[in-house]
C-alpha cells in the first residue's frame, strides 16, 4: 500500500484522543484521514461510506466496542485493515500478541504509528474469532452481520426470533425480513447460549420473542412468536425441554 | 467467594492437619525430645541412660502416636464442632490414649520387670505393696494407682502445652493472612491503570492544543497519584478526600468531554472528618468506569452528604447506561468490599457501606461516626 494515498478511518470515543490521532497522521503525512466515529457502530457506517482502507480502532468504546466492531467490519466486501488502539487491556493485548495482530499503544507514538501503517494488512475472519474469543468468556455479540449486495448489514441479536439452519447458510428470523448468515449454527448457540435454546437439530429460538407451543392438528408442536407469522417446529427429542423452559 | 474458601477452613479449626507426614514426623521428634529430658533428669537414674530412654521412649511415642491417629479420625467431626469443644475433645482424647496405655504398659512390663528388672522406677517412689499386687512380685514397681496418676499427669501438661502452641500458632496465621490481605486490598485500591493511560493520553493530545490545560490534568494528576501510592491505611481529611474527588472529575471530564455530568452536593458535612484515605474516590471512579464509559449519551454522577446525630453520610450515584444489558462490566463488587473492608477496620465496626439500585441511578453510601483524631477510631 502506498502510504500517502491510505484512507484512513479514526475510531475513538474520546475527541481529545481522536484529535492527537489526527495530528500525529497529519504530522507523519501518511495519508487522509476520511472520516471519524465515536462508537463501533458509526465505525461500521463511515467505513462503508468511506471506503477506508485503515481503521484505527480503539477497543473500549460505549454502545459496541472495537473488537464486535472489527469482526463486523471482516464482513466488508473489501475488509479494511484494522489496527487497533488502548490505553490499558491487558486481557486484549495477550490476544492481539497471540494472533500476531497489529495494536497501538495510547499515549502512540509517531514511530510506532508510522510502523504500524506501514505494514498494514488485513484481519481474516479466523483471527477475528479468536480475539471475540480470547476477549471476554461471558461476552456476547450484540449484532450479527453479513454482505448483503455488497453492504454490510448490522442486525441486533435482541430483534432475531430465532436462527435455521439450511444447507450451508444460518438464516436470522426477525420482525422485519431475514438476514442469511454466515457462520455454523453450533457457534451461534455457544455464544448466545444465554437468550436462545436449541428447539430443533437445525433451529434455535430466542426465549425473549416466544409467545407460546401449539400442538398441530397432523401432530407435532410448533412454537409462535411474538411479531412474526412464521412458526418453528419443535423436535420430538427436545420437547419436554423446551416445555421446561417456558414454563 | 470461592477464593476465600481454603483460608476459612483454616481459620475455622485450630487444630493442624495431623494426617499428614509431617505431622507425624514433628511428632516423632518432639516425643523423642520429652523421652530424653525424662531420661537426663539425674534423680530418675535406674538403669543406665540408654535402657532408660528406649523405655520411656516407647511409651511416649505410643501415647503420642496414638493422640495423633485419633486427632487424625476425628477431624471432621472436629471442624465442625467448632474451637473450644474441638479444644475439649482433643484434650479428653489424648488423656484418655494415656489412660490406656498406662493400663497396657502396667500390666505388659509386669513380667518383664521379674525377668529382666526392667522398671519404670524413674517416675516412682519407691513404696510399699500389697499381697496379691504386682508388687508382690517385683518389689520396685510402683503402685498401680500412683502409676496411672503420675502418667496421666504427665500427659495432662504435655497435652495442655500442645494444644496452647496449637492455639498460638493459629492465632499467628489467623493475624499473619489478614495482614496479607489488607496489604493487597491497599494495593487494589488504587487507581485503574487503564485511568492512567488515558489520562497520560489527554495530557499528549492538550499538550499540542491546549498546554495550559494540559499542565492543569498534569498537577491534578501528580495529586492523585501522590495519594495513590500513599499508605492506603494511613487516614485523610474529608475535605482532603473531596478536593480529590474533584480533580479526578475535573481530568475525566476532559477525557469524556460532554459525557459526563457531574454534581457536588456535600454542604454542612464537616471538612475535617477522619475517614480511611481514598475511599470515596474508588466510588467515584467505579461510577464513571459503570455508569458513564459505557453510555453512549453520557451520563451523570452526584456525591451528596448529610451529618446528623454526629454520623456522616456520604453517597456516589450515577445514571444506568442504556446499554447496560449488553456486555456488563465486572469488577465492581471488588472495589466495593474493599471500602467496606477498609471502613470496618478504620471504624473498628461503627461504619457501613451499601449498594443500591433505583430510579435507573446506581448508589453507593456509605455511614461512619464524625472522628477527628489522626488514629483510627478504638
Amino acid at each position: 500500500m502506498n502510504a500517502r494515498n491510505l484512507k484512513i478511518l479514526v475510531v475513538d470515543d474520546e475527541p481529545l484522543a481522536r484529535a492527537r490521532l489526527k495530528s500525529l497522521l497529519a504530522d507523519l503525512d501518511a495519508g487522509e484521514v476520511v472520516a471519524e466515529a465515536g462508537d463501533g457502530h458509526g465505525a461500521i457506517l463511515a467505513a462503508q461510506e468511506s471506503g477506508a482502507q485503515v481503521v484505527l480502532l480503539d477497543i473500549r468504546m460505549p454502545g459496541m466496542d472495537g473488537l464486535e466492531a472489527a469482526r463486523h467490519l471482516g464482513n466488508l466486501h473489501t475488509p479494511p485493515a484494522i489496527i487497533f488502539t488502548t490505553a490499558y487491556d491487558a486481557h486484549a493485548l495477550a490476544a492481539f500478541e497471540a494472533n500476531a495482530v497489529d495494536y497501538l499503544l495510547k499515549p502512540i507514538r509517531r514511530e510506532r504509528l508510522r510502523t504500524a501503517l506501514d505494514k498494514t494488512r488485513g484481519l481474516n475472519p479466523v483471527q477475528l474469532r479468536e480475539l471475540e474469543i480470547l476477549k471476554d468468556p461471558g461476552s456476547v455479540r450484540s449484532h450479527v452481520s453479513a454482505t448483503l449486495q455488497g453492504n454490510l448489514k448490522l442486525l441486533p441479536v435482541a430483534d432475531i426470533c430465532y436462527f435455521r439452519a439450511e444447507h450451508k447458510y444460518v438464516t436470522a428470523r426477525h420482525s422485519r425480513g431475514e438476514l442469511v448468515l454466515d457462520e455454523p449454527l453450533a457457534a451461534l448457540e455457544e455464544e448466545f447460549s444465554g437468550q436462545f435454546m436449541r428447539v430443533h437439530r437445525n433451529a434455535l429460538a430466542a426465549q425473549a420473542h416466544i409467545r407460546g407451543l401449539v400442538k398441530a392438528v397432523g401432530g407435532g408442536h410448533w412454537l409462535v412468536f411474538e411479531g412474526i407469522e412464521d412458526r418453528l417446529e419443535v423436535s420430538r427429542r427436545l420437547l419436554a425441554q423446551v416445555r421446561r423452559v417456558l414454563r | 467467594m470461592t477464593q476465600h474458601s481454603p483460608q476459612q477452613t483454616r481459620a475455622d479449626l485450630f487444630l493442624p492437619d495431623f494426617c499428614g507426614i509431617q505431622m507425624v514426623f514433628a511428632t516423632l521428634v518432639v516425643g523423642e525430645l520429652l523421652a530424653l529430658i525424662l531420661t537426663l533428669d539425674p534423680a530418675s537414674q535406674q538403669h543406665g541412660g540408654w535402657q532408660d530412654l528406649a523405655l520411656i521412649s516407647l511409651f511416649i511415642q505410643w501415647v503420642a502416636l496414638s493422640s495423633i491417629g485419633c486427632l487424625c479420625l476425628l477431624r471432621r467431626v472436629l471442624e465442625r464442632i467448632g474451637n473450644i469443644p474441638a479444644a475439649v475433645v482433643s484434650y479428653t482424647v489424648i488423656l484418655l490414649i494415656t489412660l490406656v496405655v498406662s493400663e497396657i504398659a502396667y500390666w505388659l512390663f509386669l513380667p518383664q520387670t521379674q525377668l529382666g528388672g526392667i522398671q519404670l522406677n524413674w517416675l516412682f517412689e519407691p513404696g510399699a505393696g500389697g499381697l496379691g499386687d504386682p508388687r508382690a512380685v517385683a518389689p520396685n514397681l510402683p503402685y498401680h494407682g500412683e502409676f496411672v496418676l503420675r502418667t496421666l499427669a504427665i500427659g495432662a501438661i504435655v497435652g495442655a502445652l500442645t494444644l496452647r502452641y496449637f492455639y498460638i500458632r493459629h492465632q499467628w496465621l489467623v493475624r499473619m493472612e489478614s495482614e496479607t490481605q489488607a496489604r493487597i486490598q491497599a494495593l487494589q485500591s488504587r487507581i485503574r491503570p487503564h485511568f492512567l493511560f488515558n489520562s497520560m493520553n489527554t495530557i499528549a493530545s492538550l499538550t499540542r492544543s491546549a498546554p495550559a490545560l494540559a499542565e492543569q490534568v498534569t498537577e491534578d494528576l501528580a495529586d492523585l497519584f501522590r495519594v495513590s501510592l500513599g499508605d492506603a491505611r494511613v487516614a485523610t481529611q474529608l475535605g482532603q478526600e473531596l478536593h480529590l474527588c474533584r480533580q479526578y472529575l475535573r481530568i475525566e471530564g476532559h477525557r469524556l468531554g460532554n459525557r459526563l455530568h457531574s454534581g457536588f452536593q456535600v454542604e454542612g458535612v464537616p471538612e475535617n472528618a477522619r475517614l480511611p484515605g481514598l475511599t470515596l474516590q474508588p466510588l467515584l471512579e467505579n461510577a464513571i468506569y459503570h455508569g458513564i464509559e459505557p453510555a453512549a449519551g453520557g451520563g451523570e454522577v452526584r456525591i451528596e452528604g448529610h451529618f446528623e446525630a454526629q454520623r456522616i453520610v456520604l453517597c456516589v450515584s450515577n445514571s444506568l447506561p442504556a446499554e447496560r444489558h449488553a456486555g456488563r462490566r465486572d469488577g465492581n463488587q471488588m472495589a466495593l468490599d474493599n471500602v467496606r473492608q477498609r471502613l470496618d477496620v478504620f471504624f473498628a465496626g461503627q461504619a457501613s457501606l451499601q449498594a443500591s439500585e433505583a430510579d435507573d441511578r446506581y448508589r453507593v453510601c456509605m455511614e461512619f461516626p464524625y472522628w477527628t483524631g489522626t488514629d483510627a477510631v478504638p
